[in-house]
């Protein structure tokens, strides 16, 4: 067990980024749902405004599997 | 690309200036900009009688726009276009006749609304109304009588059970109380008083504040005996009256829509000719006009105005230097296989004239994305049926039609991709029919998928940024060499890092990092502080293009997992059933997911490094046709 802090960084690499990532979604969903009551035809763009802050779990995973891969 | 366009000036005696504009409405290609700022020349304005006109013609287009709509007639063909203006007896009589239908079809709404909200209100009470009928009917033959119905919650039942008890007590003075238990649970009370007492009994009931059934408006005035059966009669003579008026809006539009459409698209034709003569110029004798037109139909403009407005019309092409910083229509057009990916590229505001249409770029792109994410033979398959089912079953032009034609690729680099990385449905190809990967197995080979997700970020992003140095070459010299040096010191940093890890050779690095730091005060010199900051976000862009790696093993491992969920039940069928579920959701999941992402990668990372979004739509002079015929063409 001496490399138990391996799976924990990862855990916590994941964990961070999921919760900044769910808080901006959360953001912007709220934003995207006011303007979408207004206007509809956004429904595009804040599809993709939403998808945007995915970019830090994507991220966070890839520093996760680079953590486990590198200690084997 | 974008349509290369002329700017025309078009001049002529002032005597033909309607006919003029009659032929370059039927030309139809001509978008008329502001009146030409020459001196000498004057603005038209309209005069009372025409703006009296554009009001009739406006009220004409609304009454006949709301008539339509409300009769359900979408407009589904292009309404006969050029041929002579309708005299103004013929405008009159469609200005009537669409007034006519409005307010018919008014009548028929508000019909159809108070029959839906009776319906729906008696329909409240069809519990009730079904379990008194039959005691009702009994009771009818019994004149001296009155009946009460009331509506006991159940957490209301014990308390009151005792004044049931107490008014069935009062049966010696001829008090009848039934009682029917509902499925929720509620008790329905039927209680019948003898006229002799019926004041007394009623206040008996007040004070035990019993909750007396309370009967629609209409049908208040009735004895519940009565009422009742009223009720029920009605709620079947309803879906009758439904229909007639339903009938009646039918033969409205059978009878009138073809009229109606005739005179919408005449409306139009008229209110666009008003709004082109004040874009107009004139003299006492002569006028001006000028307008956009793509370059390539320029000579079979003027022929056609030489031939049907008169040897006297002169056209001119302005000179592209007196125009170059208007806001010039921007016309996308591109092969046809490229064609339905512009649907990706108009999410987004129209590019600026002169700059660059990434259509092309997205048609290629986007399916490599996609497919690099989906990557499976199987679910490329299932997609590739999706959309040739849509395909069939919707008409060129629809939104439709558009997703089933970009379908297409996708599912063919999903399919190409399965093949690379051997995945047909996860590992189901491997296990039953011996497929092996040809590149590598994306669920043992992560570092290979994500070195291979930022290599192609790095091609898509390099791209981005020499199309942002050519883009910017035609008005900013200065700003495409800032950029030229942030592209070169991305290739560098590149360079520098496989020669690192050993894929180049060595001797490569020290001559990478040195021109590397020669090139950043350059930068810093040629874009300041801002171009050090957009450098260093472009290689975060690259970094982004992880996603492709990170969803494709997300939908890899799931497609595991279901094909492992046939085995862990006892039974062969549920086990099947259930892969099959889970591989849907996955397929659901796997279409939506990439779909999105490769999105972002174009209008994020991808258009962020040449893309100059603000150009104006072309929307030229022309005869009036229905949206979705006008979005089919």
């Amino acid at each position: 067990m001496e490399n138990w802090w391996v799976p924990i960084s990862a855990a916590v690499a994941m964990i961070v980024c999921a919760l900044a990532t769910a808080w901006a979604q959360s953001r912007i969903g709220a934003a995207g749902a006011a303007a979408l009551a207004e206007k509809p035809e956004l429904a595009n763009t804040v599809i993709i405004l939403v998808a945007i802050p995915e970019t830090m779990t994507i991220l966070g995973f890839v520093v996760a599997m680079l953590l486990i891969l590198g200690t084997g | 690309m974008i349509v290369p366009m002329a700017k025309v000036r078009i001049l002529g005696p002032r005597a033909q200036l309607s006919v003029t504009l009659r032929v370059i409405q039927d030309f139809g290609l001509v978008q008329v900009a502001e009146a030409p700022p020459v001196p000498g020349l004057t603005p038209l304005e309209l005069d009372q009688r025409d703006r009296r006109r554009r009001r009739h013609l406006q009220r004409l287009v609304e009454d006949a726009s709301t008539s339509l709509e409300a009769l359900s007639i979408r407009p589904a063909i292009a309404p006969a276009g050029a041929g002579p203006d309708p005299e103004v007896a013929q405008l009159a009589r469609w200005a009537r006749l669409a007034r006519q239908v409005r307010r018919e079809t008014t009548r028929l709404a508000a019909q159809e609304l108070a029959l839906a909200e009776e319906r729906a209100l008696i329909q409240r009470y069809r519990t009730l109304l079904d379990v008194l009928a039959p005691d009702l009917r009994e009771l009818a033959q019994s004149p001296h009588v009155v009946t009460h119905a009331a509506v006991i919650p159940a957490s209301e039942r014990p308390t009151v059970e005792a004044l049931v008890r107490s008014l069935e007590g009062q049966g010696g003075q001829g008090v009848l109380v039934r009682a029917h238990t509902l499925e929720n649970r509620d008790l329905v009370l039927l209680i019948v008083i003898p006229s002799s007492i019926s004041a007394t009994m009623e206040r008996v009931l007040a004070e035990a504040r019993v909750p007396e059934v309370s009967l629609p408006a209409q049908f208040r005035a009735a004895s519940l005996t009565q009422a009742v059966p009223l009720m029920l009669e009605r709620l079947a003579r309803i879906p009758e009256e439904q229909d007639s008026v339903r009938r009646e809006r039918q033969a409205l539009g059978r009878e009138h829509g073809r009229e109606l459409l005739r005179a919408l698209a005449a409306a139009h034709d008229l209110l666009s000719q008003l709004d082109a003569f004040e874009h107009c110029a004139a003299t006492a004798h002569a006028f001006a006009l000028e307008g956009w037109t793509p370059k390539a139909n320029t000579r079979h403009l003027v022929s056609t105005l030489k031939r049907d407005a008169g040897a006297q019309i002169a056209v001119e092409e302005v000179a592209e230097e007196d125009w170059i910083g208007e806001q010039v229509p921007v016309v996308l057009s591109n092969p046809r296989f490229f064609r339905p990916f512009e649907g990706l590229v108009r999410l987004m505001p129209l590019p600026r004239y002169g700059t660059i249409d990434p259509t092309p770029f997205v048609a290629v792109f986007f399916p490599v994305l996609f497919g690099l994410m989906l990557a499976d033979i199987g679910y490329g398959l299932v997609l590739g049926a999706l959309g040739l089912l849509v395909h069939r079953r919707t008409k060129p032009g629809s939104a439709g039609r558009t997703i089933a034609e970009m379908i297409g690729p996708c599912a063919v680099m999903s399919i190409l991709s399965g093949v690379l990385f051997g995945e047909l449905f996860g590992d189901l190809g491997r296990r039953a029919f011996g497929l092996h990967p040809i590149l590598f197995d994306r669920q043992e080979a992560v570092v290979a998928s994500l070195l291979l997700a930022i290599g192609l970020g790095f091609v898509h992003i390099t791209l981005g940024l020499i199309l942002g140095v050519v883009s910017a070459w035609r008005r900013e010299p200065r700003h495409a060499i800032g950029r030229g040096v942030a592209t070169v010191m991305v290739l560098l940093i590149v360079l520098a890092l496989l020669a690192a890890v050993d894929v180049l050779p060595a001797s490569l690095l020290s001559p990478s990092v040195v021109a590397l730091l020669i090139a950043f005060p350059i930068l810093i010199a040629m874009e300041g502080v801002a171009g050090a900051v957009e450098f260093l976000s472009t290689l975060g862009n690259m970094l982004s293009y992880a996603r492709v790696m990170a969803l494709g093993l997300a939908s890899v491992m799931l497609a595991v997992v279901a094909n492992r969920m046939s085995g862990i039940t006892g039974s062969a069928v549920v086990g099947v059933l259930l892969a099959l579920l889970f591989h849907l959701v996955n397929f659901g999941i796997g279409v939506f997911g990439p779909g999105i992402h490769a999105l972002r990668l174009h209008y994020v990372e991808f258009f962020g490094k040449f893309y100059s979004p603000g150009g104006a739509p072309y929307q030229p002079f022309a005869h009036w046709r229905a949206p979705s015929v006008a979005r089919s063409r």
